[in-house]
């Protein structure tokens, strides 16, 4: 059969870059991939402060004063928003891709890495250990 | 029993020998508690209006043969029942495929995709077997082995996991959910030989590497397979096949 | 039927996982204490002194706790945000190229490097 004769006109609807709009679901996916970029925020906070520790003290309380201004606490503050929600879908797709154990146990098991790691810098910093 | 309330059906309609582009028309239609999508679009089609085009065939959620967008979301339509929506309902052919007429979607892509990964038993020893004098044995499994992959294998061929993935939407090479979900099932059937054959498929970028979790696939997913965790799991072991391919000549 | 190339996905989703836990597990606790608690005054004052500072992450050790956090709040990080990056431009339809994928991986190198080239100056 000659291609020129098919009643065949397969229609598609092009997909629009506003595609993730459409669907809570998709919105979820944005946000959860957005919740890189207040991370880089904090990941540019870090590399300042190795860079003031090694200038020397007047540079590193430089560093202190910045990293208290009320602009970069509450950039710091939405980033621990989202390190937590970052977490909370992590640590759900880790036992569905790795399925060592039940889930459950899994996702337990990796909150209490979250939990040991800040109980611990804050036992080191106020001074306990 | 008697039909007497009514629900709105917004149909989206193209007959590719007249229309530029699909339109919207609407149905009244009535229905009780046991009415699916599928049976409200049986009855427009005997009842209202006989030129509407749409697949269907068992009616029990085994063919996958009915699948369509519900305000949105692909559905089976056999499974869809009218009383679960509040409002209006539209209809639309599952995205990410073309229309070929109606609800009716070009499945083509898919089922190359599907091909691709070769999804059945690849036994190596299946060419000697020809000879009368080995005889083919059967293969055992043991319930653990057959635990493995029996997740990953009621997929109906559906395509709902494929509307549901922005991925397959942007880039129409994707494999795609269901043709990884496939390969994995196969590669971990202790049965199966064929492994090595399919990872070259999955190795590459429309392979498991298409995939970023968006992870939708596995919530429209009628038989509730998690081809999400299928293809991540995919993704570990292309990532093993990686490593193992940097110390191989 | 023809093969697909291999892709080199596999370590830049290495990376992408490693520094996804590392946001997860190690990013929370630290934002908590010297971008939070500290600044508002809840810890001590001089947890976060100079000369402290300078032996836990550039002296006991050999600094090896200073490399530690450098990879695990930095480096890590850095290669998982640009990796959802990446592929997030694609999501949009805004890069689907080479170039992107070039961008954002180098970029994640360099910083990476600054921050571990700091780390060794400090080192002294
Ligand atoms: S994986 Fe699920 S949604 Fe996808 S084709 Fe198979 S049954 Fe349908
Ligand atoms: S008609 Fe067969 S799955 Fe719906």
């Amino acid at each position: 059969m000659s291609e020129q004769h098919s009643p065949r006109r397969p229609y598609l609807a092009p997909l629009t870059a506003s595609w993730w709009l459409k669907h809570r679901y998709y919105r979820f996916y944005m946000l959860r991939e957005a919740t890189v970029l207040p991370l880089l925020f904090f990941c540019g906070c870090l590399i300042a402060g190795f860079y003031s520790l090694q200038q020397g003290e007047q540079s590193w309380l430089n560093w202190l004063s910045f990293m208290a201004q009320p602009w970069v606490m509450a950039l710091n503050a939405l980033t621990f928003a989202a390190s937590l929600f970052h977490a909370k879908t992590f640590f759900e797709l880790f036992p569905r891709v790795m399925p060592l154990l039940p889930a459950p146990l899994m996702i337990a098991g990796q909150w209490l890495g979250t939990i040991a790691v800040a109980a611990l810098l804050l036992l080191l910093l106020g001074g306990v250990l | 029993m008697e039909k007497t309330v009514e629900k709105t059906l917004v149909i989206q309609r193209y007959n590719p020998e007249q229309d530029q582009r699909p339109s919207q028309q609407r149905y009244q239609v009535p229905f009780d508690n046991s009415t699916s999508v599928l049976d409200a679009l049986l009855y427009i089609q005997q009842s209202l209006d006989p030129s509407l085009a749409f697949r269907w065939s068992c009616r029990m959620a085994i063919c996958g043969s009915c699948s369509v967008m519900v305000n949105g979301i692909p559905k089976l339509g056999c499974k869809t029942f009218l009383r679960e929506y509040s409002g209006d309902l539209l209809l639309e052919p599952l995205a990410h495929f073309a229309t070929e007429k109606d609800l009716v979607s070009d499945m083509t892509l898919f089922l190359q995709h599907l091909q691709a990964v070769k999804p059945y038993l690849i036994r190596q020893e299946q060419s000697a077997a020809t000879t009368p004098a080995t005889k083919p044995q059967p293969h055992k499994q043991t319930p653990k082995q057959l635990a493995k992959y029996r997740k990953f294998s009621s997929c109906i061929n559906c395509g709902l996991c494929y509307a549901a993935c922005p991925q397959f939407g942007l880039n129409p090479e994707f494999l795609g959910p269901a043709a990884l979900t496939l390969a994995q099932r196969y590669n971990l059937d202790n049965r199966d030989q064929g492994k090595a054959e399919r990872m070259p498929q999955l190795n590459g970028k429309n392979g498991v590497w298409g995939c970023t979790f968006v992870g939708f696939c596995s919530d429209v997913c009628p038989k509730h397979l998690d081809p999400a965790a299928a293809v991540n799991q995919g993704k570990v072991a292309s990532a093993t096949d990686f490593v193992i391919g940097l110390f191989k000549p | 039927m023809n093969q697909p190339k291999r892709s080199d996905e596999p370590i830049w989703w290495a990376l992408f996982s490693a520094g996804g836990v590392c946001f997860a597990v190690v990013i929370p606790g630290l934002l908590l204490t010297i971008a939070l608690l500290y600044p508002l005054g809840v810890l001590p004052e001089n947890a976060l002194n100079y000369q402290q500072v300078q032996q836990w992450l550039l002296q006991d050790w050999w600094g090896l706790a200073g490399l530690a956090l450098a990879g695990a709040a930095i480096c890590l990080p850095l290669f998982h945000a640009m990796h959802r990056i990446h592929h997030g431009l694609h999501d949009l339809k805004l890069s689907s190229g080479l170039l992107g994928k070039i961008l954002c991986y180098s970029s994640a190198s360099l910083f990476s490097a600054l921050a571990l080239y700091f780390w060794w100056q400090g080192l002294g």
